[in-house]
């Protein structure tokens, strides 16, 4: 049995961005899936399932009574930071398919600005029982404690290898910036940047500028997922959910893949995009535009070679040729992106993507049938496409 | 800490470009703390008076900015001696310095510039506590002349 | 919402910006007593001050003053006055009205201080001081304010400027904290390089290091060598491993130099790199003994095994030599 085309997303809603919430995340979860249920005209009492981050910090129970649900036959969890922006939809759609549950409500809820920042170098307990601080042991105590930092590891084998620079990695920012200045709900409406600022902008983790780094947010994000007969009934344009699948390979480490043969790709998306294609019986060519993670420009280049834009090394190109752009033949990220809109976790590009299929979208890319999104890079992560019904 | 400044002189000969200062650390201390305050002539009570410190939030009373300055002044002399002259000094302010902390100062000469018959070389230095940097920044100092 | 608080208060505070106000003056001349309270306080022993006979070979003729005085001279007394003949005017208004808006806390950012000349005893000096900019309403980690900019000129009694500053305050709304948040802390705490976790599975990694040893995981049953350390070998599933000492010879696979944040203890820029071992596998670590600029992929680089803080030893990486260059000034020092 194949989850493809079985289930639709029918309803998005998000909190604002911003650096300091001034609200619990909790508040924050039910403002988000309370939107996302009023986008998709349901109520509390239709859901019955629910999926969402391993990091998030808002439990299902108590999400549920206070949106006015009733009971869960199906919640689920996933792992590895923004890894897990695709698992929740897997999750769903192989839960509906199969029968467990008909509507899965998904969502992430973060004060990533105002409480923690992964950025600040903070994440760090003394429990060896914890998975992370293992894995982290062997880095913090050389103050190698940054995501920018370990991002830099590939980023700079990426430009050893290919010949790529740093302002290859500032095309990727600024395309991001130009989206986000026409979008009145990122951060950086109205402030799109040019390549001479992204150049002289200061250096955070070499070869990693300021401009190539995510803007840590405080937001929430929802999603109403149902089953594509269900989704009919609903009044907004579904976005049918084609393909969607998680990947971890053998060298895969949780922000820190140092050790696979080669490091300056993606290995877990070159393992699953062929699938993603397959699952859809769709091809790259397929494909109207695509909301990729972006927490770092660098990492956006090999997600163009490993789902098949352009060949091995020569994303640097297709990102110079305009592709990625506003009118490119493939936009990616016209939120703009984490680097441009806001860093929820990669869910507010997958919120995106749905407004591209509804037609929706302040920045919308002509008439878009598919969407490509992938989870996080650099951690066990996932992809889908999504496709207009 | 006592240095006998009085011979040295460090000339544009003595040095180059990447040579760095020797390390100066200074013991922070309630003494030292309000004694510089007072000689600086800030009156401010968290400079002097801990329960006054502690309503506002801080642990202790901490270093005032224009002993910070003083001290970064004594820091850079303390090596080039008396022949030098400060030309410029600018920092940013970060870790406050309570007493009982020590604070490590380091520098680094980064550029050596002929001006006139004079070397100006820049020194970029940081002063460093348990909690952080301190003090991090530039200075221009007029090295003395040969003799 | 950022936009519009910061258009109403820049509106607020427009006329109190390029408002050039002074004379504040000094209560004193500059005396041998004040620059002798100052360099006793700093612990300066620089001779130039108030060593009258080694200034008979300089410039000065008289006490000459430590350049850093600079602003001593014309602040407040201990009541908070400033010196007969000063103007009455309230130099920091537009930080008043910020502080009137919301917007409490005050500290100094940064200073960038230029010394045209030095004093020498019986000058008198005064200062005037111009407000010249101000951000947007900026959020920072102590909370959201305005960096406000001054430009202060020290002058002479004949107006000749001696020194002139440029100081930057950033004037903040103390965060509201949820309920519950942790007060500011009470106690100091010293910052120190965070210890790696240790468990059955790598602690024979970290005792390695401190038994002066670069241990690296060897399977019993196929050879193959892994690190980081696991429990069981990727390539043959057994469970049982000894350890080879690695020669502590490599080069560099991959690298970055983190420049920001500034995390303590840790001095910046920090040097990281991706070490191929000549065993074959990778160690990431800090480099040592080398400027970022000489970094490059695929240079040879052997082990510096560094106490880098009273109970932890790492195995740092630096250009052939470092380690025997270390081993020197260990010699030399003990």
């Amino acid at each position: 049995m194949s989850i493809s085309r079985k289930t639709a997303i029918v309803g998005i809603g998000a909190t604002e961005f911003s650096k300091d919430s001034g609200r619990t995340e909790m508040q924050l979860a039910c403002e988000a899936v309370k939107a996302a249920l009023d986008d998709a005209g349901l109520k509390g009492s239709d859901i019955d399932g629910m999926a969402t981050f391993s990091m998030d910090n808002s439990w299902e129970n108590e999400v549920l009574r206070q949106v006015g649900g009733k009971e869960l036959k199906f919640f689920s969890r996933t792992e590895f930071g923004g890894g897990a922006a695709c698992g929740p939809f897997v999750h769903a759609a192989t839960a509906i398919s199969s029968g467990l549950c008909e509507t899965v409500v998904i969502y992430r809820a973060l004060n990533e600005r105002s409480g923690l920042r992964f950025g600040s170098g903070q994440l760090f307990n003394n429990n060896p029982m914890d998975p992370n601080i293992i894995n982290f042991s062997h880095y913090f105590p050389y103050g190698f404690m940054t995501p920018a930092a370990w991002i830099a590891f590939s980023a700079r084998r990426y430009m050893h290898e290919f010949g790529a620079t740093s302002e290859d990695f500032g095309r990727v920012a600024v395309s991001m910036r130009d989206f986000a200045a026409t979008n009145p709900k990122a951060f950086f409406y109205q402030r799109p940047i040019t390549l001479e600022e992204h150049q002289a902008s200061r250096m955070i983790a070499d070869p990693l500028r300021l401009y190539d780094c995510c803007q840590e947010s405080d937001g929430a994000v929802a999603f109403v997922v149902t089953s594509a007969e269900r989704a009919k009934d609903l009044a907004n344009t579904p976005a049918l959910i084609a393909s969607a699948r998680q990947s971890i390979v053998k060298d895969s480490r949780m922000m820190t893949p140092f050790y696979g043969e080669s490091i300056s790709g993606i290995p877990e998306f070159d393992a699953c995009a062929g699938e993603i294609y397959s699952m859809a019986g769709l091809s790259p060519d397929d494909i109207d535009m695509a909301c990729l993670y972006d927490h770092f420009s660098p990492w956006v280049l090999p997600q163009l070679e490993a789902f098949g834009f352009c060949d091995r090394g020569e994303a640097k190109d297709f990102v110079k040729d305009g592709h990625i752009s506003r009118g490119g033949k493939l936009p990616v990220n016209t939120h703009g992106g984490q680097l441009g809109e806001a860093y929820i976790h990669g869910m507010n590009g997958i919120a995106e993507a749905v407004r591209q299929i509804r037609g929706t979208s302040v920045n919308q890319a002509g008439d878009v049938n598919r969407v490509l999104i992938t989870a996080g890079a650099g951690v066990p992560t996932g992809a889908a496409i999504l496709e207009k019904a | 800490m006592s240095v006998n400044t009085r011979t040295n002189n460090i000339t544009a000969s003595d040095v180059q470009v990447g040579d760095t200062l020797p390390e100066f650390s200074l013991p922070i201390t309630a003494r030292l703390v309000v004694s510089a305050a007072i000689a600086t002539q800030d009156f401010q009570d968290v400079h002097h008076d801990k329960a006054a410190a502690q309503a506002k939030g801080t642990p202790d009373i901490f270093m005032n900015i224009l002993s910070t300055n003083g001290f970064v002044g004594r820091y850079l002399t303390d090596w080039a001696g008396p022949s030098s002259r400060i030309k410029n000094i600018k920092f940013n302010l970060g870790a406050p310095n309570y007493p009982g902390d020590t604070m490590v100062v380091t520098g680094e000469i980064t550029e050596l510039n002929e001006e006139g018959e004079n070397t100006i070389a820049k020194i970029e230095f940081r002063g460093k506590n348990g909690m952080g940097n301190h003090v991090s920044g530039s200075a221009l100092l007029q090295l003395g002349a040969a003799s | 919402m950022s936009d519009n608080v910061s258009v109403a208060i820049k509106e607020k505070v427009a006329h109190l910006l390029n408002r050039r106000v002074g004379p504040y003056n000094s209560w004193n001349p500059v005396s041998r007593t004040q620059v002798w309270q100052w360099c006793t306080a700093m612990g300066d022993n620089n001779p130039l001050y108030l060593d009258d006979e080694y200034r008979q070979d300089t410039e000065f003729d008289d006490v000459t003053a430590p350049p850093t005085m600079m602003q001593m001279w014309s602040m407040r007394d201990a009541q908070g006055n400033y010196a007969p003949g000063s103007t009455d005017k309230n130099p920091y208004e537009l930080l008043s009205v910020l502080e009137d808006n919301g917007y409490a806390g005050i500290m100094a950012v940064s200073y960038d201080q230029t010394f045209h000349r030095y004093l020498q005893e019986g000058e008198r000096v005064h200062h005037y001081t111009t407000l010249v900019n101000m951000t947007d309403l900026k959020t920072t980690g102590m909370g959201k304010g305005f960096f406000v900019t001054e430009f202060a000129e020290f002058l002479t009694e004949d107006e000749e400027k001696f020194a002139e500053a440029v100081i930057t305050y950033f004037q903040y709304e103390t965060p509201k904290k949820q309920p519950g948040a942790k007060k500011p802390g009470s106690d100091i705490q010293k910052i120190t390089r965070v210890h790696p976790v240790e468990n059955y599975d790598n602690a024979h990694f970290w005792q390695g290091l401190r038994d002066g040893k670069l241990l690296i995981q060897k399977c019993d049953s196929c050879a193959t060598l892994r690190h980081p350390p696991q429990p069981m070998c990727s390539e043959c599933q057994s469970l049982n491993w000894s350890t080879i000492e690695a020669s502590g010879k490599g080069s560099i696979y991959t690298y970055t130099v983190m420049h920001y944040p500034e995390i303590p203890p840790f001095d910046y820029p920090n040097a990281i790199a991706l070490i191929e071992l000549e065993e074959g596998v990778r160690i990431a670590t800090q480099l040592t003994d080398i400027k970022p600029n000489d970094i490059k992929i695929g240079m040879d680089v052997e082990m510096v095994l560094t106490e880098v803080q009273d109970d932890m030893t790492l195995p740092l990486f630096g250009p052939i030599g470092s380690a025997s260059a270390a081993k020197k000034k260990q010699e030399q020092q003990s």
